[in-house]
């Protein structure tokens, strides 16, 4: 009997250390930083959730030049890489020398996972964070971790329509909990040599779809040895089955994707006749969009504007050959039939006041100045896209050196309509995976393009009315 | 000689000073395990019941969670690939590393090389060498595939996709055969070295070939070894989630249902969609099954020493 009773509790003690590695997911969040916060405001734990700005800080407020000093501290990625942060801490010092940003980097790979388990239950101490992606920001909106900004943004008069219609994309029952402060959009890179060597005209700015797929099938050559791509796709979803939500009819968030299907027939047969490199072989190698496009035999690329500011670096620095792809331009996307030119899918980076910061005002202060239009001259100094589109952040950009001389280029960055990548539902965390899901099997050819619409319907149903 | 210990625990029996001992040695460690690893345990079996998101108001769930997962195609597929990997990976690895081990056991020359070489793959960091299996298994550029339409006259479109539908999980199973068989090789030679030779003389003597040497000394003198190996294996197996990820991430990492696991659906619904207590029913399902399982196994076990 008691061996029987051993041998179970060996057992389970093996098992145990499977089950920990699941098990662990409550008891983390609640470990993660206990250390007390040292803000200068001093005894903080008595009402941590508050929202409602505390008397003591705020009465100073009115004489800005004696402030008393406030450390704020702020969650980003990728600090040594990304070129902007330092840039707007320090211009804000100037404006507000009584305030100090902290930095914490959390990286930039799962960011949004990090930052959400830090601000799950008690003991983080962050002011504010930045907001990479929309599911993200739907977890973090729906654990209560960031602050509705409508009283602050009613209270300083802000003019959301300055944000190019994002802001609505992201509003939650009417409330907005983050003020974005970098807005990418989606555009086409050409490889202008390639063009001059193959004879063919430039793409421009209002191209139709099927003109965009004759362009790219033109310039393609198959020989083995020169073989030139007449486009390129990233594995990411956004690359090929966005393309479909431009229309302003249909949003990811509906339920029924049959009209994505005339996108993937247009993308799999590139892929067939050597168009485009395959999926499968993206996947296999890790190939990234950059050394596609870098490599020289890639004709056109659709991707984010951010890629403008890789591109003006790596040229100058000599890592990416100018001889292979320094003669390069941008247009709009293309539409499709009857759609205006210029509806792009759009990314926005922004900031959200965390609600267990003690010092909200002076959050909301550099959230608004850095979403404001003078944190839009500092990113657009580094080659970014603020977004809040001045005409003066367009000319810093497009007179940046190395930025392409021809108009087109330059028309190509007015954007028409934009279209968020992922706009906020409740839901949309899971059904951006159910979606990432299929777009690979459709990809891969693990299902038809029928098939993976409909196990899509079926899937994103199922999340929708559980 | 401990006079003064003696003197202060004075109420307590000899046994219970001599256990006292045993504990305070013992505490370090169970501290530890009891805080970071039986505290979030226990609280896991109750989370599947319950509904929560790490922060807001924990709600009860009852059996929601459980019937849900019914309805769940991306759990009933991480499910079926979990089952199919084991079935597919224990026994295969098993056979390879106890045919590995009985070579290896026999006087040839540079085993000492060998059984380096056999193991090298355990050791070596898995991210590269799974760098190394995609290129080889590159669906249009690997030597594997290029062999297959050069030699073998395999049409290109033909050309197997190593890496995605229905082929995925065999790569996945054949890596992992490769990959641990080194491991368990070594714990099957300690369990070869530790059979007697007299019993192998003595069979020699009453004119035993090698296979029934190997049915009849070799099989049951390495049961307990076998055991082991096969718990453990299993375990393992049921645990898998880096090779999935490393050998069938997407392009966003994520993995479609021909190569979803179990713990990738877990790590999934708790820490991207934040639905500690659906994961955590989930994570029961993997819980039972491993158990179900292991104890299977020892029943087996103690059914055959009897």
């Amino acid at each position: 009997m008691k061996k029987k009773f051993l041998s179970i509790v060996l057992a389970a003690s093996m098992i145990v250390s499977l089950a920990g590695c699941s098990g662990s997911d409550a008891g983390t969040s609640s470990t993660t930083d206990q250390t007390p916060q040292t803000q200068a405001s001093g005894s903080n734990d008595a009402a941590p959730a508050e929202t409602t700005p505390t008397a003591e800080a705020d009465t100073p407020a009115p004489a800005d030049s004696n402030a008393e000093p406030v450390t704020l501290k702020w969650a980003i990625w990728d600090k040594e890489s990304t070129s902007y942060w330092q840039a707007l801490v320090d211009a804000y010092q100037k404006v507000a020398p009584n305030v100090t940003i902290e930095m914490v980097d959390l990286g930039s790979t799962d960011y949004m996972t990090v930052l959400a388990t830090e601000l799950s239950g008690e003991g983080s101490d962050f002011d504010v964070v930045t907001i990479k992606d929309v599911p993200g920001y739907a977890t973090l909106v729906q654990k209560n971790a960031i602050m509705s900004l409508d009283d602050y943004i009613a209270a300083d008069g802000i003019d959301l329509s300055k944000y190019a219609g994002t802001t609505d994309q992201i509003t939650v029952n009417g409330s907005l909990y983050e003020l974005p402060f970098r807005n990418d959009f989606w555009v086409v890179f050409y490889n202008k040599d390639l063009f001059d060597e193959k004879g063919v005209a430039y793409p421009t700015n209002d191209m139709t779809f099927d003109q965009y797929d004759a362009l790219a099938r033109e310039m393609t050559d198959t020989t083995f040895g020169s073989q030139i791509y007449g486009a390129h796709y990233h594995t990411w979803r956004s690359a090929v089955q966005l393309f479909s939500v431009l229309d302003g009819k249909h949003s990811i968030l509906d339920g029924e994707y049959e009209f994505m299907k005339p996108y993937y027939e247009m993308v799999l047969n590139q892929e067939k006749d050597g168009v485009c490199r395959k999926y499968t072989d993206l996947k296999a190698e890790g190939l990234h969009y950059s050394a596609a496009f870098s490599g020289g035999d890639v004709a056109m690329m659709n991707m984010g504007s951010w890629f403008i500011a890789t591109m003006l670096t790596n040229l100058e620095s000599g890592e990416y050959d100018s001889g292979l792809c320094g003669n390069w331009g941008i247009v709009k996307y293309p539409h499709a039939d009857g759609v205006e030119a210029g509806s792009t899918l759009g990314t926005i980076t922004g900031l959200s006041v965390t609600s267990v910061s003690d010092t909200p005002d002076e959050a909301w202060k550099f959230v608004k100045w850095v979403s404001g239009e003078e944190g839009a001259a500092v990113m657009a100094e580094t080659g970014n896209f603020p977004a809040i589109m001045t005409d003066e952040a367009m000319n810093i950009i497009t007179g940046l050196n190395g930025f392409p001389s021809d108009d087109t280029s330059k028309e190509a960055l007015t954007v028409s309509n934009l279209y968020l990548e992922v706009p906020y539902a409740e839901n949309v965390s899971e059904i951006n995976s159910a979606l990432d899901s299929y777009h690979g099997s459709i990809m891969s050819g693990e299902m038809s393009i029928d098939e993976g619409i409909t196990a899509m319907n079926e899937a994103v149903k199922a999340i929708i009315n559980p | 000689m401990f006079e003064g210990g003696i003197l202060m625990a004075k109420g307590l029996s000899r046994q219970a000073k001599r256990d006292m001992v045993a504990y305070s040695f013992i505490a370090p460690n169970f501290i530890g395990f009891a805080v970071f690893t039986l505290v979030p345990i226990v609280f896991a079996f109750a989370l599947a019941f319950l509904n929560w998101d790490g922060s807001n108001p924990i709600t009860f769930a009852g059996l929601d969670n459980f019937k849900q997962l019914g309805n769940d195609i991306f759990f009933k597929a991480a499910l079926k690939n979990t089952v199919i990997y084991c079935i597919g990976t224990v026994p295969l690895t098993m056979i390879a590393s106890l045919g590995l081990a009985i070579v290896l056991n026999q006087k040839v020359i540079g085993r000492g090389v060998f059984r380096t070489l056999s193991f090298f793959p355990y050791v070596a960091s898995l991210v590269a060498v799974t760098s190394v299996w995609k290129m080889l298994f590159h669906p249009s550029k690997g030597p594997i595939n290029n062999i297959l339409h050069t030699v073998f006259h395999v049409p290109v479109e033909q050309l197997p996709q190593w890496f995605s539908g229905s082929l995925v999980l065999l790569s996945m199973i054949l890596f992992s055969v490769w990959r641990f068989m080194g491991y368990y090789m070594v714990i099957y030679l300690a369990g070869l070295q530790g059979i007697s030779a007299e019993l192998y003389e003595a069979a020699s003597l009453d004119g035993a070939n090698t296979w029934q040497k190997f049915r009849y000394i070799t099989w049951p003198q390495l049961h307990s070894t076998t055991f082991f190996v096969v718990v453990m294996l299993t375990i393992n197996c049921f645990k898998v989630y880096d090779v999935a990820i490393m050998l069938a991430g997407g392009g966003s990492g994520e993995l479609t249902t021909s190569s979803t696991v179990l713990v990738y659906y877990i790590y999934q619904k708790a820490f991207i969609d934040w639905k500690l207590g659906y994961s955590s029913a989930v994570a029961m399902v993997l819980f039972l099954m491993v158990f179900v399982v292991t104890m299977i196994q020892f029943r087996g076990q103690k059914k055959y020493q009897s």
